[in-house]
C-alpha cells in the first residue's frame, strides 16, 4: 500500500505542463479470463515510441483514433506476438490528455502475457499503478466533478484489489523470496549508511563494504536468474478466488461437492471436520474459479483445528468472492430477525471491513447461502425470502439444500453471474499484470545495483544511492521502507557509541 | 571579517558585557524575547535581530551565552551540513567555528563530497568570546541576565488558529512584566532538569548553574496543556591533560590545510601548524568489569528514560555491547586549557568509581579527574505540537527550538534556533510564517522529522535521513540557501548575499565555458594523455561530461583549453563536485519537486476532521484529528493514512479554497517558484 501511496502522491501535484515529462505507463484494461479481445492501454509521451516499435510503424503514426490492423511484435527479439488492432491518440484528445495509444489483441493468456511483458522491456515504461490511468485524468482536467469526487472510490477500490492480489502472492514462495531479498538488501543498505554516517568515529569494521560488494553481486546475481527463469515461482494462481466460508456443519464442504459434482471434500457430519484448505479448479460458466473450501469458523481447543480455523480467515481476507454457508435450521423462526440474525453473523465470518468499505463494498464480494433449507418448512422460507428481499445492506442470499439440490439452479445463476461481474474486471488481479509489474520492478532494482558497483571506489554516496533505489522499486512490490527502520538496523548490528 | 573581531576583543571584555545589563534596561516592551543563551537562543536572538526586529535575549548568566557544555567540537557528518547551512543563513555557529576551532578535518574524504563531514575541535573560551562579542555589537539585540519565572499568555487573535497568544514574560525578581510579540523558548535540558551522579540526583539542567524554569515548566504543562515527554543524556568527566600518558594512545593529526566552516572565510584563525592533534585509545575489560560492578550504584542507567542510541554512556554502551573494544578519543579542550574531553567515556557513575575505570585505561592508568561525568534528565515538548515554523500550534507567537523539541547537538540546536529566530522575528513584524523544505535543506529535513513525526530518542541529524542527500551538499549550501534567505527570508547580510551572488554568477558562467568545448573522445584521449573513457571513439564530450571521469580534474582541462576556463580556477573543487552530481540531482528533481508541492498545500490547521463533509472512515479522521499534519505532505507520510484519504482531502481543500487562508508562506516560494506552485493548485480543474 506504501507504493500505492507513493505513486499517489507523485500523481497528486503535477501540473499539465509537468505531465508531459512523466513516465508511460500500460495496463490491461479489459478483464482476464475467458474473452475474446483484450485491450491494452499505454498512456504518456514514449506512447508513440512503444506504437512504433511494438506495431511496426516505421514511417508516420496512423491518423488519431481509427483503427489499424498491425502486426505486434516483440521490439526486442522480433517475434510475433499477435495480429491485432491499433489505435494512436494524440494528446490532448484522450481519456487521460497525454498521448496514448491502445492495443486490441487476442484475449488468450499466453498472448496477453507476452504483450504487457514486451511492453515492460521497453525504456521508460512501465506498468499502471492503481487508479493511475484515472488520476492522469484527473490532473489534465478531463473529468467531470462527480468523477472527481468518485476518484477516492475508485481508488480504493483498486487499492484493495492490489492488496488482495498482493496477499495471495506474498503467501507463497514467491512472495518469502521477494521479502528475503527485501530483508536482504535492507541490511546493504544499512550497512552502508553506518559505514558513511559513522565510520569515521567508530569501530565499524573495514570489512563492512566488502561483505556488502559481496551481497550486492549475489542478489544482483539472483534476480537477473530469477528474471530469466520463466517457470519459477511465477505460476501464480489464475482465476477468481471463491472461498466457501461459515460455522462448523453448516454445509460447507457439502456445497463444494455439490459444486464439483465429485467428492472432492470429505463430507461429515461431525463438526470441525474440514480442518485444512480444501482447494479445486472448476469452470463456471465459461469462466476459471479457484474455490476453497475452509474449516468451520469456531473457536477450537484442538491446536489442528486452530491452525485450520486461522487459514480459513486468511483465504477470507484474499478472497475475490465469498460464499457464506448459513445453517437455516439456525435461523431466527420470526422472518423479521432474520436480516438483523445473518447481518450479525456475517461481521464473525468476514474480516472487519478495512477503513473506507463499508458495509456496501464488501456485499460485492459476498454471497449468502442459506443451505439445508429441505428442513426449513415451505412457508417460513418464502416469508424469509421476502424479508430478505426487503431488507437493504446485506448480500444476496439464496436457499439451497445440498442434499436434495432444491434452489441449486437459481444459486448457480447468482453466481455465475457474480463471477463473470468479477473477470470482466480488470481489477480482479489478472496474474499476467501482476507478472509484468514485478518483472519491471525487479529490472529497475538491478539496474540500480549496478550503479552501486559503478560508484563502489569513485563515491560512496552515489554507490549508496545505488542501493536507496534498489530498495525503492522493490518496495514497490514487497512495501516502502524508511529511514526509521534502517537506523533500527544500524543500530542493531553496530555499537554505535560516540 | 576575523580582523575586526580581534580588534573587537581587544576591548575589555567583561566590562562590555556588564554595561548592557541589569539596570540599563529600559524598554518594557520588544519584539521578539529570547530564553536561553545556549545555541539555539542565541542564533534565534541573533537572526531575529537581523530581521530587524528589536529583540531581548535573557539568560541566567551571561558569561555563560555560548558555552559549549558537553563536547568541544562542532560538526562532523550529517552536522557539518546543518553547520554549513546555518552559516549560509548569516548564522553564527559557523564563523564561531572558524574564529575557535584548533584541529580542523574533513571526515569521510574518501567517501563522496556529499557526505563530507567538516568537523574542528575547540577552544571553549574563544568560541564563548566569539558568540558572545558577536550578539553584543548586533544591532537591535539586549541582552538581560536573569530568570524567567513565567510565560504571559492572553486570550488568541481571533483571525489566527490557536487557543492562546504570548505576550511576554516576568523575571523571578522583577515584578513588571516585559512584553514582546513573540518568545522563542530554548531551555535545553533546564525544563524540569534533573542531575544524576552515582545514588545522587538534584534538581538542574548543568552543573555549576542554578536550576531554573519551574514556573515556565507549569504554564507549558498546566496552562498551555502541551504534551512532555522525559529524555536523558550525560557528559563524561574532564581528565587532567599532565595526568595522561599520550605515549600510550594513538596520534590522530588534523587536516594538513584546515577547511573553513563558513562561506565568508578563506582561512581560519588558528594557522595550520598551530592546530592541536586529537588522540585515540580504547577500552579493556577492566572497563567493562567496573562498569558490571557499579550497576547498583548508578541511578541514571537503571532508570529506562529513553535515551540516545547513538552517544550513549559507557554503562549503556558495555552493557549492550559486552566484550568489545570500544573507542575513546582525547580531545584538546582548547590552546590554554589543561584538560582532555574523553569522547565516548560519557558516565554517571559515583566519581570514585569513574576514576577506578578511567585507570583501567592504559593511557589513563594515572589520570586524574578535574570535573566528574554526570546524567540529566528533562523534558521535552513532544514537537508534533509545533508548525514547521517550529511556533507552538495552539500558541499563537510562542517558539521553540533546540534540546525542547528533543533534539541532542550544537548543530541541530543552533539550526532550530535560527529558524524559530527567523519565524519569531517574522511574527513580530507581521510578516507570514516560513518554512523550509526537505527537499531544498537539512534543516528543513530536520524540522519536517520533528513536526511531522515526533520523537522516541533525542533525535541526531544522520545523512541517511535525507532523501536528497546528493543534492544537500556541504559545498552547495551558499547557492541553496543564501540568495532565499536575503530575497525572500530577510535573514541575511547584503556583504552576504553579494558575495553568494558572484559565486553563482561564476559558476555558471565556469559550467557553461565547460560545456563549450566540445571533442570527440580520442580527441580527448589525445589531449589529455592516457585516460579511460567507456564511450566510443566517435561520441563527442564536452567539458562536463568529461569532468564527470573519476581520473579528470578541472585543472587539466584547463590547461587544454587554458584561454577558456583558467578565469574559473577558484572553482575548481565545486566544479568537479557538481559535475559529478549533476547527473543524479536532475534524475531525482521529478520526485524532489512532487515533495515541495505537497509541502506548498497546507491543511487549514483549524480544520474540523471529525465533521468534514467528504467521504472519509472515521478511522482517518481521527488520525487527521490527533496530528493535525500541516501539509498535505506530512498529511501522506502519516502511518494509517490511505491514498483515498489523500484524494478525498486534496478534493476538499482545492474546492473549498481554503488554501490561502492559514497558509504558511515557503521559503522555496519565490516569486517564479511560488508562481508554479500556485499554477499547481489552480491548474486542478475543480468547476467544470
Amino acid at each position: 500500500e506504501g507504493d500505492v501511496l507513493c505513486c499517489m502522491r507523485r500523481g497528486l501535484c503535477i501540473p499539465t505542463r509537468a505531465v508531459c515529462d512523466a513516465e508511460t505507463i500500460f495496463a490491461l484494461s479489459s478483464g482476464h479470463g475467458r474473452c475474446g479481445v483484450a485491450v491494452v492501454r499505454v498512456s504518456g509521451p514514449a506512447s508513440s515510441m512503444v506504437l512504433r516499435n511494438m506495431a511496426g510503424l516505421t514511417q508516420a503514426l496512423p491518423s488519431p483514433r481509427t483503427a489499424l490492423l498491425r502486426r505486434i511484435t516483440d521490439p526486442q527479439s522480433k517475434e510475433l506476438l499477435d495480429r491485432g488492432l491499433v489505435l494512436w491518440f494524440q494528446g490532448p484528445h484522450s481519456f487521460t490528455g497525454e498521448d496514448s495509444a491502445e492495443f486490441h489483441i487476442h484475449g488468450g493468456p499466453a498472448v496477453i502475457t507476452a504483450v504487457l511483458q514486451a511492453l515492460g522491456s521497453l525504456e521508460g515504461v512501465r506498468p499502471a499503478e492503481a487508479g493511475e490511468f484515472t488520476r492522469r485524468a484527473f490532473h489534465a482536467g478531463k473529468l467531470g466533478l462527480t468523477e472527481v469526487e468518485g476518484l477516492g472510490d475508485l481508488i480504493h477500490a483498486e487499492t484493495e484489489a492490489q492488496r488482495r492480489q498482493a496477499l495471495r502472492q506474498m503467501d507463497g514462495e514467491l512472495g518469502r523470496l521477494y521479502q528475503d531479498w527485501g530483508y536482504r538488501l535492507k541490511r546493504c543498505l544499512a550497512h552502508v549508511e553506518a559505514f558513511i554516517d559513522f565510520s569515521e568515529d567508530e569501530l565499524i569494521e573495514d570489512g563492512v563494504l566488502n561483505q556488502v560488494d559481496s551481497s550486492v553481486r549475489q542478489l544482483e546475481a539472483e534476480i537477473e536468474r530469477h528474471l530469466k527463469d520463466e517457470r519459477r515461482g511465477e505460476r501464480l494462481r489464475s482465476g477468481v478466488q471463491v472461498v466457501i466460508a461459515g460455522a462448523t456443519n453448516a454445509g460447507k464442504s457439502s456445497l463444494l461437492n455439490t459444486l464439483c459434482q465429485r467428492p472432492a471434500a470429505i463430507v461429515s457430519p461431525i463438526a470441525g471436520t474440514t480442518r485444512d484448505i480444501v482447494e479445486t479448479s472448476l469452470d463456471i460458466g465459461g469462466f476459471p474459479v479457484l474455490l476453497s473450501d475452509t474449516a468451520g469458523l469456531r473457536d477450537s481447543s484442538d491446536s489442528v483445528e486452530r491452525e485450520g480455523v486461522r487459514r480459513a480467515r486468511q483465504r477470507v481476507e484474499q478472497a475475490d468472492l465469498t460464499l457464506v454457508v448459513v445453517d437455516s435450521t439456525q435461523l431466527p423462526p420470526d422472518p423479521q430477525l432474520v436480516p438483523a440474525f445473518l447481518q450479525e453473523h456475517l461481521s464473525t465470518v468476514l474480516p472487519s471491513p478495512s477503513p473506507e468499505a463499508g458495509m456496501e463494498a464488501a456485499s460485492d464480494r459476498v454471497l449468502l447461502v442459506l443451505n439445508k433449507s429441505d428442513l426449513v418448512p415451505e412457508e417460513q422460507r418464502e416469508r424469509t425470502e421476502g424479508e430478505l428481499r426487503e431488507s437493504t445492506g446485506l448480500p444476496p442470499a439464496c436457499f439451497l439444500s445440498c442434499y436434495t439440490s432444491t434452489g441449486l439452479e437459481d444459486f448457480l445463476t447468482v453466481l455465475q453471474s457474480r463471477v463473470k461481474t468479477l473477470c470482466g474486471d480488470p481489477l480482479s488481479g489478472a496474474p499476467s499484470l501482476t507478472q509484468a509489474r514485478h518483472r519491471a520492478h525487479l529490472q529497475q532494482s538491478v539496474q540500480a545495483l549496478i550503479q552501486y558497483h559503478q560508484y563502489r571506489d569513485q563515491d560512496l554516496a552515489l554507490a549508496a544511492e545505488g542501493v536507496r533505489l534498489a530498495l525503492t522499486h522493490l518496495g514497490r512490490i514487497t512495501g516502502r521502507v524508511g529511514a526509521e527502520e534502517i537506523l533500527d538496523i544500524i543500530f542493531r548490528d553496530f555499537c554505535i557509541g560516540k | 571579517m576575523l580582523a575586526q573581531k580581534l580588534h573587537l576583543l581587544r576591548h575589555n571584555f567583561l566590562s562590555f558585557v556588564s554595561s548592557r545589563t541589569g539596570s540599563d534596561l529600559t524598554r518594557r516592551q520588544y519584539d521578539v524575547i529570547v530564553v536561553g543563551g545556549g545555541h539555539a537562543g542565541t542564533e534565534a536572538a541573533a537572526a531575529a535581530a537581523r530581521l530587524g526586529a528589536e529583540t531581548l535575549l535573557i539568560t541566567q548568566k551571561i558569561t555563560t551565552i555560548g558555552a559549549l557544555s558537553c563536547n568541544p567540537s562542532l560538526g562532523g557528518v550529517g552536522k557539518g551540513q546543518l553547520v554549513r547551512e546555518v552559516d549560509a543563513l548569516d548564522g553564527l555557529c559557523g564563523r564561531a567555528g572558524d574564529w575557535a576551532g584548533v584541529h580542523f578535518s574533513i571526515l569521510n574524504r574518501s567517501k563522496g563530497p556529499a557526505v563530507w563531514g567538516p568537523r574542528a575541535q575547540l577552544d571553549r573560551e574563544r568560541y564563548r568570546q566569539f558568540i558572545q562579542s558577536e550578539l553584543l555589537s548586533t544591532p537591535r539585540l539586549t541582552v538581560l541576565e536573569g530568570s524567567v519565572d513565567e510565560l504571559l499568555v492572553s486570550q488568541p487573535n481571533p483571525e489566527e488558529p490557536g487557543h492562546h497568544r504570548v505576550t511576554g514574560i516576568r523575571l523571578v525578581d522583577g515584578s513588571h512584566p516585559i512584553l514582546s510579540s513573540s518568545v522563542v523558548l530554548t531551555t535545553g535540558t533546564f525544563l524540569s532538569g534533573s542531575l544524576f551522579m552515582g545514588q545522587t540526583t538534584s534538581p538542574g539542567g548543568r552543573i555549576g548553574d542554578v536550576p531554573s524554569c519551574a514556573g515556565l515548566s507549569y504554564t507549558l504543562k498546566e496552562t498551555l496543556g502541551l504534551r512532555v515527554g522525559r529524555l536523558r543524556t550525560g557528559t563524561p568527566p574532564r581528565i587532567v591533560k599532565e595526568s595522561v600518558d599520550l605515549s600510550l594512545a594513538q596520534l590522530q593529526a588534523p587536516d594538513k590545510q584546515p577547511t573553513p566552516f563558513s562561506f565568508l572565510n578563506t582561512h581560519t584563525r588558528c594557522k595550520p601548524e598551530e592546530q592541536l592533534p586529537c588522540y585515540l585509545t580504547h577500552t579493556t575489560p577492566g572497563v567493562e568489569t567496573v562498569v558490571r560492578e557499579s550497576v547498583h550504584l548508578n541511578c541514571h542507567i537503571q532508570q529506562d528514560t529513553k535515551g540516545p542510541r547513538y552517544c550513549p554512556s559507557i554503562e549503556s554502551r558495555v552493557l549492550r555491547f559486552p566484550g568489545r573494544r570500544h573507542q575513546v578519543w582525547l580531545e584538546p579542550e582548547g590552546l590554554t586549557s589543561d584538560l582532555l574531553y574523553p569522547q565516548g567515556l560519557s558516565m554517571t557513575m559515583p566519581p570514585d568509581l569513574q576514576l577506578r575505570l578511567l585507570r583501567e585505561i592504559p593511557a589513563l592508568h594515572r589520570a586524574e579527574i578535574r570535573t566528574p561525568g554526570y546524567g540529566v534528565q528533562y523534558d521535552f515538548v513532544c514537537p508534533t505540537q509545533l508548525t514547521p515554523s517550529l511556533q507552538v500550534k495552539s500558541t499563537q507567537g510562542l517558539f521553540l527550538a533546540g534540546q525542547i523539541n528533543g533534539t541532542t547537538g550544537y548543530e541541530e540546536a543552533a539550526a532550530q534556533g535560527l529558524w524559530a529566530g527567523v519565524n519569531a522575528g517574522r511574527t513580530a513584524l507581521s510578516l507570514p510564517p516560513m518554512a523550509l523544505s526537505r527537499t531544498q535543506s537539512y534543516i528543513g529535513v530536520l524540522i519536517d522529522d520533528l513536526v511531522g513525526r515526533g520523537v522516541t530518542e533525542p533525535y541526531r541529524m544522520f545523512t541517511s535521513r535525507a532523501e536528497f542527500r546528493t543534492y544537500l551538499r556541504p559545498d552547495n549550501a551558499d547557492l541553496r540557501l543564501t540568495p532565499r534567505g536575503f530575497e525572500e527570508v530577510g535573514c541575511v547580510t547584503l556583504r552576504r548575499y553579494e558575495k553568494a551572488v558572484s559565486v553563482r554568477d561564476g559558476l555558471q558562467e565556469a559550467l557553461m565555458a565547460l560545456q563549450s568545448v566540445a571533442l570527440s573522445s580520442t580527441r580527448w584521449r589525445e589531449k589529455l594523455g592516457n585516460i579511460s573513457l567507456s564511450e566510443n571513439k566517435s561520441t563527442t564530450l564536452n567539458g562536463l561530461d568529461l569532468l564527470q571521469y573519476k581520473d579528470v580534474s578541472f585543472e587539466m582541462l584547463a590547461s587544454a583549453f587554458p584561454e577558456c576556463l583558467s578565469p574559473y580556477f577558484e572553482y575548481s573543487q565545486r566544479l568537479k563536485i557538481e559535475a559529478v552530481y549533476r547527473p543524479h540531482c536532475e534524475k531525482q528533481s521529478r520526485e524532489m519537486e512532487r515533495i515541495r508541492r505537497e509541502e506548498s498545500l497546507s491543511l487549514p490547521s483549524d480544520m474540523d476532521y471529525l465533521s468534514l463533509p467528504v467521504s472519509l472512515s472515521q478511522e482517518v479522521r481521527e488520525i487527521l484529528d490527533r496530528v493535525r499534519p500541516n501539509t498535505l505532505g506530512a498529511a501522506t507520510r502519516l502511518p494509517g493514512m490511505t491514498p483515498a484519504g489523500i484524494v478525498q482531502l486534496l478534493n476538499y481543500v482545492l474546492r473549498t479554497g481554503q488554501r490561502n487562508r492559514h497558509t504558511e508562506h515557503r521559503n522555496q516560494s519565490s516569486q517564479k517558484e511560488g508562481g508554479k506552485g500556485q499554477l499547481c493548485a489552480s491548474n486542478i480543474p475543480i468547476s467544470q
